[in-house]
């Protein structure tokens, strides 16, 4: 996806010079403090980007949500993936892959749960929408707009009760009994008959609508349209959790991921909200594995492995955990890279294990890092109502302020 | 007038017993230390008040409501706050972010404004660190965010999870110093410290824990003087 296009118009020398300073003195203060470590700084693009004015900001994103949705139509000649893969399905892949990292995000990113099984919900959402529309399935079928929602509550479902017995468990053994969920998803789906195991379900259900000559619009060969069905909902659903991160819930979770006692001596009800992460993830799963089943129009139990699960994982890992953007950009990346280089396809699992460590050891949060600037709204909230002057809620994000106080801050630890 | 009140309480993990039937009460206004070595179920004892660990008997009363069986969230609601063992800050939140975190289980959104002062009033090195990240900072200004947050949430009994530790000597006083003033300001504190020197020359009352029971209790003065507590823990024969 173009939201790779990193540098902006206001490339000034000032603003790169401030960012290695800031870089640089918390180098400093990293040998002497071993809880930073775990800290995320706000990252060279995020500085760039909030250095820019609001009107900046929407300006650059509809120049980039309209060039993604030109994206399979210029099939631009380096980028694209053809001969080997048509690019417009590619597209939808990659969209898909996108709109599963953001799912996943939630839970990993937000909570910082981590989650080995989520491909189990999206094999839940595909068989949702193959089991209520497929003429191999028993039962009833209702047209397949309809499936959507119903692969979201169901799955949602099933994040609940998942999550209700497990999230009493933490770290490794959380992440444990969700890999085992994750098989055992797959498992039914090869022994319960009215599953069909590897047979599957042919003749997935599409959206409605047909061309002028009677073909249907969304068939399963014109990724075209199932692209930009899947970009709309991923802008929606980027936008409905944006939200979400900058409220109550988002704070919470963010607390959680940080310290869990803590949230909880906060008065933060750590497992409901864990509860709710894992729903709501879910759901977002569930909807990506519905639009998948909608677009093959096949689904059988072979594409819901683990392998599956931790690359979903690794989409959000590379992108950066915590940043919807970056899951958005890390979910593309990993389904675009072994689709234009198909002679390297084979090893993408070798590959995407290598660029991991890399970037573990290079840029350990990520393309894109999270710097949770949600806590900047609670704290617009906080001045309202106590109406304190010279706590401008942006503050946090401008650069100037960073190295003076905290090298400061560092004499004064020491002193 | 009583504020908390633990009855015969005992804390197992698994089936290791933690503590033995402890039975204290800590009074509105008071400061109260609880003193003893490692291992001997000060943490353990402060968990099962926060509400993050169960006790398996007995009975722990708050302001007059049985709350032995209250979630840990809930409890802060109630006018029970803690700052755990280690701080606990969230290392990437800011100063005022890890503040404002501290208000999450108020209802009277109006009265922050007030307690944001008060902290900053005690701790004025917060207000000049205000945007800086928790993680950044040295321990014992760690240490003042987590007491700050802890008052943020304007509690009638505020927990000390070891206060001084890992501080320099004259960081030490400084922090006993402002514990005091804190409950000058009419909050209740119960503190447990290693510390016993400071601790018990700060507390009204305090009691000595020993492999999870209770054996001495007294106000602070006489432990201070007591000749088998200068043994044990302020290391004068």
């Amino acid at each position: 996806m173009s939201m790779t296009d990193g540098p902006t118009p206001l490339q000034t020398a000032a603003a790169e010079q401030a960012a290695e300073e800031r870089e640089a003195s918390s180098k400093a203060a990293g040998k002497s403090d071993l809880a930073q470590r775990g800290r995320r700084k706000p990252g060279y693009f995020s500085d760039r980007w909030h250095a820019l004015s609001r009107q900046q900001q929407w300006a650059f994103l509809i120049i980039v949500v309209v060039l993604a949705y030109l994206l399979p139509l210029m099939n631009p000649p380096i980028i694209t993936t053809e001969p080997g893969n048509n690019f417009a399905l590619a597209c939808f892949d990659m969209a898909r892959f996108a709109l599963i990292a953001v799912g996943l995000n939630v839970v990993v990113g937000y909570a910082g749960l981590l989650d080995l099984g989520y491909v189990a919900f999206f094999a839940v959402g595909s068989y949702c929408a193959a089991m209520l529309t497929s003429p191999d399935s028993p039962f009833l079928h209702i047209p397949y707009l309809w499936t959507i929602p119903i692969a979201m509550a169901v799955t949602m479902f099933f994040g609940v009760v998942l999550g209700v017995p497990t999230l009493r468990l933490r770290g490794d053994y959380l992440a444990i009994v969700t890999l085992g969920f994750g098989e055992i998803v797959r498992i039914l789906a090869t022994i319960i008959p009215a599953m069909k195991g590897q047979v599957g379900f042919q003749n997935v259900g599409h959206p409605p609508g047909t061309e002028a000559d009677g073909t249907p619009i969304f068939s399963n060969s014109n990724g075209v349209p199932w692209y930009w069905l899947t970009l709309t909902i991923i802008i929606i659903v980027t936008l409905l959790v944006g939200n979400l991160e900058r409220s109550r819930v988002g704070r919470a979770w963010i607390a959680i991921r940080e310290d869990e006692d803590a949230a909880e001596i906060m008065g933060v009800p750590t497992f409901k909200y864990k509860v709710w992460a894992f729903a709501i993830g879910a759901a977002i799963g569930g909807l990506s594995g519905a639009l998948f089943a909608g677009q093959v129009g096949f689904v059988n139990n072979q594409k819901f492995d683990v392998t599956t699960s931790i690359l979903f994982l690794a989409a959000v890992v590379l992108g950066g955990a915590g940043n919807k953007v970056g899951a958005i950009l890390g979910g593309a990346l990993v389904s675009y890279i072994p689709l234009r280089f198909t002679a390297i396809a084979e090893y993408k699992y070798l590959i995407f294990g290598i660029a991991l460590v890399l970037i573990m050891i290079f840029r350990s949060q990520g393309l894109l890092p999270a710097r949770q600037r949600l806590l900047a709204y609670g704290r617009t909230a906080l001045n309202k109502v106590t109406s304190r002057e010279g706590t401008e809620p942006k503050d946090t994000d401008n650069p100037s302020a960073g190295p003076g106080t905290r090298a400061a801050g560092q004499r004064g630890a020491e002193a | 007038m009583t504020l908390l009140e633990l009855k015969d309480v005992s804390v197992h993990y698994g089936r290791i017993q933690a503590l033995r039937n402890i039975s204290f009460t800590v009074d509105e206004g008071e400061v109260v230390a609880l003193i003893g070595a490692n291992g001997a179920g000060k943490t353990t004892t402060m968990r099962t008040i926060s509400g993050l660990l169960n006790c398996s008997e007995g009975k722990v009363t708050f302001a007059g409501q049985d709350i032995t069986k209250m979630k840990a969230h809930i409890r802060v609601v109630h006018g029970i706050s803690q700052a755990p063992e280690g701080r606990g800050i969230f290392p990437g939140m800011t100063v005022m972010e890890n503040l404002d975190m501290g208000t999450f289980g108020r209802k009277d959104r109006s009265g922050v404004g007030k307690d944001l002062d008060r902290v900053f009033d005690l701790f004025p090195r917060l207000k000049e660190r205000e945007k800086q990240y928790g993680g950044t900072m040295s321990g014992g200004e760690q240490q003042m965010l987590a007491i700050g947050r802890a008052l943020m949430s304007n509690p009638k009994l505020l927990l000390l999870d070891e206060p001084s530790m890992g501080l320099a000597p004259q960081f030490i006083r400084q922090i006993f110093k402002i514990i005091k003033e804190i409950n000058n300001q009419g909050t209740t504190v119960l503190m447990v410290e290693q510390n016993a020197n400071q601790a018990l020359a700060g507390a009204h009352r305090a009691f000595v824990l020993e492999t999870g029971e209770i054996t001495h209790s007294g106000t602070g003065k006489q432990l201070l003087e007591d000749p088998s507590i200068k043994e044990a823990y302020l290391g004068v024969g």
